[in-house]
C-alpha cells in the first residue's frame, strides 16, 4: 500500500469513527480544533486500525497525533 | 455491623469470580488467594500456568483454591474469541483481537465479556492508562457515557460524618481535567455507584474554593455549571454546591456559611473534585493524614466492573477493592 492509498484508508476510518463525511476530511483535519471527539472514539480509531491495516499503534502516540497526517505517519512506521 | 462488614457478608453469599491477569505479582497473588480462601471471591488466575503454579507453590498456597487459564491454550482461546466477535458492538475482529489476548489484561477482559469472569481486577503491574485503554477496547462504555471516571471508598478513622468513618470521592484518578458537562457525569455516575454499592442515599458535594459564591473566577463557573447540569439531568438526585469541604462535611460550618436551604451542606456522604490536582492531592492527604484505607479508585462508565487498584496499594487495601468490585458486579447482574 503507498502513501495515498494508506492517507485515503485511514481518512476512510477516521470518517467512520467520528462518523464525518470523509469528503469534509483531509491529512491537515485536525483532531482537537476539527473533529473534537472523546478520547473514547481514538479507542475506537486505534481499534479500527488493528483490525483493517494489522498495525497496532500504542493508543497514547495515537492520541498524541495532532492531524490525521501525523496518523498516517505513525501508521506508515508501524507497517 | 459496619458497612464494609455488610459488604463482606454480601460477597460471601454469592461470591464472583473475579479474574486476575497479573497474577504472577506477588501482592496480587496473596490477595486473590486470602479473599478466594477466606470465601468472598472465586480466583481466575489468568496468565502463564506453570509460573503462577510455581508461584503459588512458593508462597504456600493450595492451588485448589483458585482456577488457573493459561493464555497459550489454544482452543479456550478460540472459543472465547469466537463468542466475542459475534457479540454486538464489540470493536476488535478475529486476528487483532487475538494478538491483544497474548497479553493477560485483554485475555481476562475477553472472558468478563463473555461472561466467563464477573469482574477484571488489575493495575498492579499495568498502569491506569493500561486497564482503561483495555476496558475501553474489549469491555466498552455504557450506553450515553463518553468518559470514564471513578471513586474512591475512605476509611477514616476518627472521622465521625454522615456515615460515621465512611467517605465517597471522586475523581482522584482518571479525568484529569473534567469540563463541566464531564463533571456533572462523575457526580451522577458517582451517586448511583456509591447508591448500588452501599445503599446510601448519595448526598453529593461538589467541592470548590467557594461556598455559594464566596469566590469568583472560572474554576467556581465551572463547578457551578456542572451543578446545574447534573441537577437538570437527574432531579431525584441530591447534588448540591458549590462548597468548600468543610462546608459540605461539617454541620457547624455548613450552618455558618449556607445561608440556604440544602439537603448536603455539612452532611455530604459523597465529595466530587473538580479536578484530578485536586483530588489526587485530597485522596493523598486523607490517606497520609487522616491514615485512611482508600479502597478504590472504583473505576465507573464501563459496561462491566473493571477494577484499576493503586500500584502502591497494601495487601489489605486490594483485598478490599477486590471484594467491593465483586459486590458491585453482583450489584449490576440483579439491576
Amino acid at each position: 500500500m503507498d502513501r495515498k492509498e494508506l492517507e485515503a484508508k485511514i481518512i476512510e476510518l477516521v470518517s467512520i469513527t467520528y462518523q464525518r463525511d470523509a469528503s469534509e476530511l483531509t491529512v491537515r483535519t485536525s483532531f482537537q480544533d476539527d473533529l473534537k471527539g472523546a478520547s473514547v472514539l481514538m479507542v475506537g480509531l486505534v481499534a479500527e486500525i488493528e483490525n483493517e491495516l494489522d498495525a497496532m499503534i500504542p493508543l497514547q502516540d495515537a492520541a498524541a497525533c495532532a492531524t490525521i497526517g501525523e496518523l498516517v505517519d505513525k501508521v506508515e512506521e508501524e507497517l | 455491623m459496619g458497612i464494609l462488614d455488610t459488604i463482606y457478608a454480601r460477597a460471601k453469599a454469592d461470591p464472583g469470580r473475579v479474574a486476575f491477569p497479573e497474577a504472577e505479582n506477588e501482592k496480587m497473588l496473596q490477595a486473590a488467594y486470602e479473599t478466594g480462601k477466606e470465601g468472598y471471591i472465586r480466583p481466575i488466575l489468568v496468565g502463564d500456568r506453570e509460573r503462577i503454579l510455581a508461584k503459588a507453590a512458593a508462597l504456600g498456597f493450595e492451588p485448589s483454591v483458585f482456577t488457573i487459564v493459561d493464555i497459550a491454550e489454544d482452543a479456550y482461546k478460540r472459543e472465547l474469541i469466537a463468542r466475542y466477535v459475534a457479540l454486538p458492538d464489540t470493536r476488535l475482529k478475529e486476528k487483532a483481537l487475538a494478538r491483544r489476548m497474548e497479553d493477560p489484561l485483554y485475555y481476562a477482559m475477553v472472558m468478563q465479556k463473555t461472561g466467563e469472569a464477573d469482574v477484571t481486577f488489575a493495575g498492579i503491574d499495568n498502569t491506569t492508562g493500561d486497564v482503561l485503554l483495555a476496558g475501553q477496547m474489549i469491555v466498552g462504555l455504557k450506553p450515553g457515557i463518553d468518559t470514564i471516571s471513578s471513586i474512591g471508598l475512605c476509611e477514616i478513622p476518627g472521622y465521625a460524618g454522615s456515615e460515621g468513618s465512611l467517605l465517597a470521592v471522586g475523581d482522584s484518578a482518571v479525568c484529569t481535567n473534567p469540563n463541566a458537562k464531564e463533571l456533572a457525569g462523575i457526580a451522577i455516575s458517582a451517586c448511583d455507584t456509591v447508591k448500588g454499592l452501599l445503599g446510601w442515599e448519595p448526598r453529593c458535594a461538589m467541592i470548590c474554593y467557594s461556598t455559594l459564591g464566596s469566590g469568583q473566577g472560572e474554576l467556581v463557573d465551572k463547578v457551578k455549571e456542572a451543578l446545574a447540569i447534573a441537577n437538570e439531568k437527574r432531579p431525584d438526585l441530591k447534588i448540591d454546591g458549590e462548597f468548600q469541604l468543610d462546608a459540605a462535611i461539617v454541620p457547624a460550618v455548613a450552618a455558618k456559611k449556607v445561608k440556604r436551604e440544602s439537603e448536603v451542606a455539612g452532611k455530604a456522604n459523597v465529595l466530587i473534585w473538580p479536578d484530578l490536582n485536586v483530588g489526587n492531592t485530597a485522596v493523598k492527604l486523607i490517606q497520609q493524614f487522616g491514615h485512611a484505607d482508600a479502597y478504590g479508585p472504583m473505576l465507573q462508565g464501563f459496561n462491566h466492573i473493571v477494577c484499576d487498584c493503586s500500584r502502591g496499594a497494601p495487601v489489605s487495601e486490594i483485598k478490599g477493592n477486590i471484594v467491593i468490585s465483586a459486590v458491585r458486579a453482583a450489584g449490576e447482574k440483579q439491576g
